[in-house]
């Protein structure tokens, strides 16, 4: 035999003369999927630390401290509380001549510069007050007003001092009364009132996320009675009913297209069908919910099927072996048995059509609405719109209430995806 | 019962574990699966260019301790291993010991055929050329062609050489497997019931090509069928329950076992 | 509002049946002394069933067409010379009546609006007790039929199965119907565009800049103006695809690699869930971040190195939405090495391999079909991802190569058309579906592409 193998000991030789060499190259790998993994948790590092430098900020505003007399003559001159005798009123009348008498402003034209300090919702405020508590007039009572965004750009530092007057949004002159009033302990940094119950508003002081927050949860309780359901029944036809044909191998390939659809074509969906045939009206929850309910249909009914799929045969066989009827087994056993599987891939669902942007675009839920929605055939918005429309906004204040509104709306998701895993963890049965 | 009952009194091995030529010195082995002791106290020598099989009923651990000799359960992350087994009078569980190299003279045969999904040659000339064994071409191309002679394989497919190896036949693949461990010049095959999962013929021939190799290198065979035990190899060795129970000749263990335990399986009460 | 009342009105209505079809059953049943065929409740199920369902039908169906036949009807109340007028939009008029229908009135519309408007409400409340009375008449017939139908002879379980395995049938033609709708939605208008605008321009015209100018551009003489070439776009959305692939690819098939092959269990169930973080990140924060974090960054790190970076860069879009695929590539090719069979990693480690040999040579190689497919997803998925683009890549058309520059891809063109007033003849909104269209055929040919390989790849192991 010609050996044309070399011998043991010789390869042994060669094996250990390379070995530190192979090993050097073992590790470089292994060091090459440490740093992928690293730079990975660097970027979520990252975005996450810039979201929240940026938002914790947005939770909290400046407030001035006015003592206000309610003098019931000049705030509701009709006497009735309504809305349109407290317009009427001189609420912002009052509230400026408590500030003049602080700052003692010389003159309309500072008179003008001191009036802005104060955020323009202050008359609401006072309505809103005395609409509560009718008996605070004839009192004196220490009001906190928002003050105007520049001026809370200014306290916080983002507009210098030193910049020249021409170059910044404040003048001098406003410089001087805000140093007075900080003289005299009137200006305090607080957790915002607007964040949370104000609406979309053009004045950044005054903006804040209920209505989206309320859209947000219409358009979601639509998706989910819609998609839920025909998601679930889909699964179960599909799973159980159907024969393998022509027909559910068609619809299986339609599901699977439907979940590489971008989602913005969901959204011309939206606008062609709901919108220009049905004739529905734009910016509604109620076609938000729709096309969302599309969009995350393939999601609820893929994971909805793998949950019907892992329900073991013996469970069917037991109960038809007792007599029950095919619909009988299906909804006495396996969905119930499949129900924790369905429930976290809808979940999921949700949390992915909350987060959704683009196809809401599309259906004109990105108009500006100060109203909160009442019901889903009212105009509103979501969260995730609300973030983009404030994300264009050239305010300095809008960066630290966007930022907010994202912190919020990633509150939701992680929480909804926590109670998945949850879901998933705690009705997992192993067969 | 009685048997697990004599089980607890019984902690040395019967017959002869000790080999004039030993290739392989396997000290005191006790190997955990977490808190599962898998191998209890193994002591056996593998001698040089000999045949052993290991036999016992399944669940019994000898693929486990098959595949300490080549630290294949390094891989398993609740695996450990206690005692010492020693090649050259160095033990490979030591710290310094690289298990590239040891496998590199460790060969190993799977219980299935598990050839790579590249073709005929490239299965072959994976081990040289990760080990750089060849110093060019023509000499790759030699040692593809011995290995796969030495495999009995290289008749059938010398005109398809750039095929996929996963379009052989069984038997065929798991000749393959064998001279793809033979191209890297182990001194030692390790094969871990290298025929379950073929039919009778491709058996034989593996069978035949096992008791061959036996001529130029230390075979260690796991195997569950005792028939086989006794057609490839000269020693066997039983065990139960994680314990080496006898050691001896084929002959004499199929013949006149010394070890109740050993008789019992030999005359199929324990399966 | 009505609409809810009548609802709610059949949902009551319906239940009433329940408890009369239970009714009816225990009658029949105590006077032919026998037990029924099924339980008593799938007497009840079964009309409340049969009643419920044409009902809704039916109203469902009117309320979806009146709107349409009112909009028709009412195109005999627009004066001629409003008709005739240059700039005449069915579309804005209808919507002016609408408003005006429903009180949004913005100063005073002329007298025709507020004539059309009056009339279209007395079509509303004729539209109203009609759908009302149908409703009504059509439960009671059904609900009163199907209590004749409980006889003893009557099998009403398998009655109340049969019309329970319908409606589960139907529930799942929904996939098939939005697809059509998906297809219908944007085919139309996209052949409405090709008879405006050839498709070679579309296709192959290097120059996008629409405007509106209404529908006859083809025949007005006004050629330059307005310009559909979508070179730009297909380029600029290639490039941002590019760019993030440079960044997830590398850093996601490692991730996979380590995480599969060299990490420990407990290293992997806390990095796995991690990464899959990322994917859950809406992508509006994505694009905020990369408007606001990642841009200003890129432009400060740029002016160091005397780059002029434009404060709407492909960079930023693309880094980011780099960073947003990640998690597919990763995921995706750790389940495909994950799905390489461990006997061929024990060949090749009792063949004596290191970790770095084994998954180089063996792993990838077997598992490069499922990694290529993963890629293609997380292609599929930048190509239509919107957010991101619309926020930090910019509205300019530029056709370049420069990724420090900005550009504009198909998704952002599709949302800047679309959102916000449009005129629905016009060559500009048109072009939108048509741009939908390309990037229909385009994500779907490549998930095909995708699905087909992985289906491959998995037939080899099985």
């Amino acid at each position: 035999m010609n050996n044309k193998i070399i011998s043991p000991s010789d390869a042994l030789d060669i094996v250990k003369k390379s070995i530190v060499k192979r090993r050097s190259r073992d590790n470089r790998l292994k060091l090459f999927g440490r740093i992928a993994i690293g730079l990975a948790v660097c970027f979520l590092l990252t975005l996450f630390y810039s979201i929240f430098t940026k938002g914790y900020p947005g939770f909290f505003q400046y407030y001035v401290t006015l003592d206000i007399k309610f003098d019931r003559e000049r705030i509701d001159p009709k006497g009735d509380l309504s809305d349109n005798s407290l317009f009427d009123g001189e609420a912002s009348k009052i509230v400026n001549e408590s500030l003049y008498s602080i700052i003692q402003p010389k003159g309309r034209k500072e008179r003008k510069i001191a009036k802005k300090i104060v955020s323009s919702g202050k008359d609401v405020r006072i309505a809103k007050m005395v609409k509560n508590n009718p008996s605070l007039f004839g009192t004196t009572a220490i009001v906190k007003f928002a003050l105007d965004d520049d001026v809370d750009s200014f306290l916080r530092g983002y507009i210098k001092r030193e910049t020249p007057e021409n170059e910044r949004r404040i003048s001098d002159k406003a410089i001087q009364f805000i140093d007075k009033l900080n003289e005299e302990g009137r200006i305090s940094y607080e957790f915002s009132d607007y964040i949370l119950s104000g609406s979309a508003s053009g004045n950044p002081e005054m903006a804040g996320i209920k209505g989206a927050f309320i859209g947000s949860m219409l358009t979601l309780s639509v998706c989910l009675l819609i998609a839920f359901p025909l998601g679930v029944a889909t699964a179960v036809y599909l799973e159980e009913i159907a024969k393998k044909n022509r027909i559910t191998e068609f619809i299986e390939v339609n599901i699977n297209n439907l979940a590489a659809v971008p989602s913005v074509v969901f959204g011309i969906m939206g606008l062609a069908i709901f919108i220009s045939i049905f004739g529905m009206p734009r910016s509604i929850p109620l076609v938000g919910g729709m096309v969302l309910a599309l969009m995350t249909l393939p999601t609820i009914i893929i994971s909805s099927r793998a949950a019907i799929r892992a329900v073991p045969p013996s469970v069917r066989d037991a109960a038809y072996g007792i007599g029950a009827s095919k619909i009988q087994v299906i909804f006495h056993h396996v969905i119930p048995l499949a129900m924790p599987g369905m429930l976290t891939g809808t979940i999921i669902g949700m949390a992915q059509a909350l987060g959704e942007t683009a196809p809401l675009l599309m259906i004109g839920m990105v108009a500006f609405i100060v109203d909160v929605p009442n019901s889903v055939l009212d105009p509103g918005t979501v969260l995730p719109v609300q973030i983009f429309m404030w994300a264009d906004f050239a305010e300095r204040m809008f960066i630290q209430k966007t930022s907010a509104a994202i912190i919020v709306l990633l509150g939701f998701l992680i929480s909804m995806n926590a109670l998945a895993v949850y879901l998933r963890k705690k009705l997992e049965r192993r067969w | 019962m009685l048997i697990n009952n004599d089980l607890k009194t019984l902690d040395l091995t019967v017959g002869d574990v000790f080999s004039q030529n030993p290739r392989l010195k396997a000290r005191n082995v006790s190997v955990f699966y977490g808190d599962n002791k898998a191998i209890d106290n193994v002591t056996i020598d593998i001698g040089n260019k000999e045949v052993i099989s290991f036999i016992g009923p399944s669940g019994c651990g000898k693929s486990t301790f098959l595949r300490c000799f080549n630290r294949m359960n390094d891989t398993i992350d609740s695996c450990a291993v206690k005692g010492e087994i020693t090649i050259d009078d160095e033990n490979i569980y030591d710290k310094k010991i690289d298990v590239v190299p040891l496998r590199a003279r460790i060969g190993m045969v799977f219980q299935k055929p598990n050839p790579f999904p590249k073709s005929i040659y490239d299965n072959v000339a994976y081990g040289p050329r990760i080990h750089g064994l060849s110093e060019n071409k023509e000499h790759l191309d030699g040692i593809v062609e011995e290995s796969l002679k030495r495999a009995g394989l290289w008749e059938e497919v010398i005109d398809r050489l750039d095929s996929p190896g996963t379009g052989l036949s069984g038997g065929q693949q798991q000749r393959l497997c064998i001279a793809r461990a033979i191209a890297v010049s182990p001194e030692v095959i390790l094969m871990d019931e290298p025929c379950s999962a073929l039919d009778p013929i491709a058996t034989a021939k593996i069978e035949e090509l096992i008791h061959e190799l036996g001529n130029d290198y230390s075979i260690v065979i796991v195997t569950h069928s005792m028939q086989q035990a006794a057609r490839v190899s000269k020693k066997t060795a039983y065990f139960h329950l994680g314990k080496l129970i006898e050691v001896g000749r084929t002959k004499d263990i199929f013949t006149r076992p010394q070890h109740h335990q050993t008789e019992a399986y030999i005359s199929g009460k324990i399966g | 509002m009505f609409s809810f009342y009548i609802l709610v009105g059949i949902l009551l209505i319906s239940f009433v049946f329940f408890f009369l079809g239970k009714n009816q059953a225990k009658k029949v049943a105590y006077t032919n002394k026998k037990k029924l065929h099924s339980l008593i409740h799938y007497y009840g199920l079964y009309s409340l069933l049969s009643s419920l369902i044409p009902t809704l039908g039916i109203f469902f169906a009117i309320t979806i067409c009146d709107d349409l036949l009112f909009a028709e009807l009412i195109k005999k109340y627009i004066p001629d010379e409003v008709v005739n007028s240059k700039d005449y939009n069915f579309t804005i008029v209808l919507a002016q009546i609408n408003n005006s229908v429903e009180g949004l009135i913005f100063g005073t519309p002329p007298e025709w609006v507020a004539n059309a408007a009056a009339i279209w409400k007395s079509w509303v409340l004729k539209s109203n007790t009609i759908t009302m009375a149908v409703c009504t008449i059509t439960i009671f017939i059904f609900g009163f039929f199907s209590l004749k139908k409980i006889q003893y002879e009557f099998r009403s379980r398998n009655a109340v199965e049969k019309i329970v395995t319908s409606i589960l049938a139907v529930s799942s033609m929904i996939a098939i119907l939005t697809t059509i709708a998906i297809i219908f939605s944007v085919v139309f208008e996209s052949i409405r565009f090709f008879a405006l605008i050839p498709y070679d321009e579309f296709l192959f015209g290097t120059i996008w800049n629409p405007q509106f100018e209404g529908a006859d551009r083809a025949g007005s003489g006004q050629e330059g103006l307005s310009q559909y070439g979508a070179i730009p776009l297909f380029a600029g959305t290639f490039l941002i695809s590019i760019i993030a692939l440079c960044v997830s690819v590398p850093v996601g098939l490692f991730s996979a690699i380590y995480l599969s092959e060299y990490a420990t269990s407990k290293e992997r169930a806390f990095f796995k869930p991690l990464l899959e973080i990322l994917a859950g990140i809406p992508t509006v924060v994505y694009g905020f971040f990369a408007a606001l974090t990642v841009a200003p960054f890129l432009r400060s790190s740029g002016s160091i190195f005397g780059l002029n970076v434009a404060s709407e860069s492909a960079l930023a879009a693309g880094l980011v939405m780099g960073i947003m695929i990640i998690p597919f590539i990763s995921s995706l090719s750790d389940d495909v090495i994950n799905a390489v069979p461990q006997s061929l990693r024990d060949a090749g480690y009792g063949l004596g391999s290191t970790k770095n040999e084994t998954v180089m040579k063996i792993v990838l190689p077997a598992a490069l079909p499922g990694v290529v497919a993963s890629i293609i997803l997380a292609v599929s998925r930048a190509v239509g991802e919107t957010m991101i683009v619309v926020m930090a890549a910019g509205l300019a058309a530029n056709l370049t190569a420069n990724p420090l520059e900005a550009v504009t891809t198909v998704t952002s063109q599709i949302v800047t058309i679309l959102v916000g007033d449009q005129e629905f003849e016009s060559a500009k909104t048109l072009s939108a579906f048509a741009l939908a269209l390309t990037l229909i055929i385009i994500t779907l040919a490549m998930n095909f592409y995708a699905l087909h390989i992985v289906k491959k790849y998995r037939e080899q192991y099985e």
